[in-house]
């Protein structure tokens, strides 16, 4: 395996969805991402991979639930617990409920795609922050991602994509360095279009 | 949700005359007809199979597979079978007003079950309606109707999957007493559903689920167990399964004296094991 080709084809990633999703660099890394973590497992059904997300916010698994799995999902999780601890001791179910709906699909249930849109906030701790700002967030991203989401041609792409990382050994990298390689390539280009380039 | 296939209906024998046989064979037998029907129940079979491995993601394009090689069919040669088959890809999508008009027409070509199954898709469209237009109560009563009924498997397992968190939801407003009775209520209603369809990892979710709300911990434990061996639908609900487990396990064992504990260690172990878990309280795909 070479991390010279992978990153030349992340960096030919960059460039599908810099055509396909003008402007939307925001959704780049999530996107990216989350084809490498099923490149990894050498799953290539991206379409529905991709926007399972989506469906994730919906109540297909039972997300009604009781008080003691809400305070067992912040008290169980280390940096929960540190980032909710006034509300854990004061057993505020108001203020646990309201949050629960936004951290469970991102930490609950691991979600590739919110993980990475909300990679900031989780590297930070700041679980808060993913709180307030999540349904917003998340609208926001299925809106940008819709054009795109349409085009066979995309996930047509994506998948060559995916094949391709797979082939050339993306599953010998760590998540950590697959995080860092897709960072990179998204920055690359980043740098380039300031330029100008 | 996608689910598996719903159970095949009879059909109907008519009387067509000797020539009628031979036009409709001759037709059936034609490359172009054989073609279409085929390859549609080829990609239903190879959707279910998919199915009751739940590799979901995989049976939905199988599914979609046969419901364009069934519009095909259905368009080219309108026959019971297709409009049959059309509709059952279109439940398992979802498309619960499409299959409703597909299941009349099937029912119009002769399909016994046709006008059942458009009812209840037909139902269950409607309790949809009432639950997003926040009519909580007609919905409820809606999906419970369905799941005393129907036989249509899609639908059943929709509907339980309503009925359950409604429920569920309702329940949390009540006082002490109350929550009591109608979790038990629930519970009894899934164990209806458990009795007629044993294998059915989705209902053990479900069973697991609500004895999480009435605090039956090693209940939930065994039914979360026992919807992990039977399989489940979706990832999404798999990984909130292993969530329920690994709950009701802490629960179990904070309860529990030594004696209990270390049997409850040694067992959950050999479970945690079995599915290549990372600990005993970390699935293979938590990373958190």
């Amino acid at each position: 395996m070479s991390k010279k080709d992978i990153e030349s084809a992340l960096a030919r990633g960059v460039e599908i969805l810099d055509e396909f999703l003008p402007l939307r660099t925001t959704l780049y890394f999530p996107i990216l991402y989350s084809a490498c973590v099923w490149a990894v497992r050498r799953v290539f059904d991206y379409r529905e991979r991709i926007l399972a997300w989506q469906v994730w916010l919906d109540p297909e698994a039972v997300l009604t639930k009781p008080d003691e799995f809400i305070l067992h999902f912040f008290s169980a999780d280390e940096a929960l617990r540190r980032a909710y601890a006034a509300e854990l001791a004061s057993r505020d179910m108001k203020a646990l409920r309201a949050a629960f709906p936004a951290l469970y699909p991102v930490r609950g249930l691991e979600d590739a795609f919110l993980k990475a849109l909300f990679k900031k906030e989780l590297a930070a701790g700041d679980y808060r922050k993913i709180a307030a700002e999540f349904a917003a967030r998340a609208a926001k991203a299925r809106d940008d991602i819709r054009p795109a989401a349409a085009d066979a041609r995309f996930w047509a792409a994506l998948e060559n994509l995916g094949a391709e990382l797979a082939a050339l050994g993306i599953h010998l990298l760590s998540d950590e360095d697959v995080e860092k390689a897709v960072i990179r390539a998204v920055k690359k280009k980043a740098a380039k279009g300031a330029q100008g380039g | 949700m996608m689910t598996g296939a719903g159970t095949h209906g009879t059909w109907r024998r008519g009387g067509p005359g000797l020539a009628a046989v031979a036009a409709a064979l001759a037709l059936l037998l034609s490359p172009a007809c054989l073609t279409h029907l085929r390859n549609a129940k080829a990609a239903y079979t190879e959707a279910q199979e998919l199915s009751q491995q739940y590799r979901t993601d995989k049976a939905v394009a199988a599914y979609k597979r046969a419901l364009a090689e069934a519009s095909l069919e259905a368009a080219k040669n309108p026959s019971a079978q297709a409009f049959m088959l059309k509709g059952m890809a279109e439940a398992n999508l979802e498309l619960w007003r499409e299959a409703e008009t597909s299941f009349v027409k099937a029912a119009g070509l002769g399909f016994g079950d046709g006008e059942a199954w458009a009812s209840d898709v037909s139902l269950l469209g409607l309790a949809r309606s009432f639950e997003e237009l926040g009519f909580r109560e007609p919905s409820l009563r809606a999906y419970e109707n369905l799941l005393g009924k129907s036989s249509f498997k899609p639908v059943r397992l929709a509907a339980a999957e309503r009925y359950a968190d409604l429920t569920l939801a309702r329940a949390l407003a009540l006082a002490d007493a109350e929550r009591a009775r109608a979790l038990a209520d629930l519970v009894r209603t899934i164990e209806r559903l458990e009795a007629a369809d044993f294998a059915c990892g989705y209902y053990h979710y479900l069973h697991a689920q609500a004895e999480g709300h009435r605090g039956g911990f090693r209940r939930g434990y065994e039914e979360a167990v026992m919807a992990r061996e039977l399989g489940l639908p979706s990832e999404k609900v798999l990984r909130d399964n292993d969530n329920q487990v690994v709950f009701c396990y802490d629960k179990l064992a904070a309860s529990s004296d030594a004696a209990e504990r270390a049997a409850l260690e040694t067992a959950h172990a050999a479970w945690a094991k079995k599915w290549g878990w990372k600990d005993a309280r970390t699935p293979g795909w938590k990373t958190a």
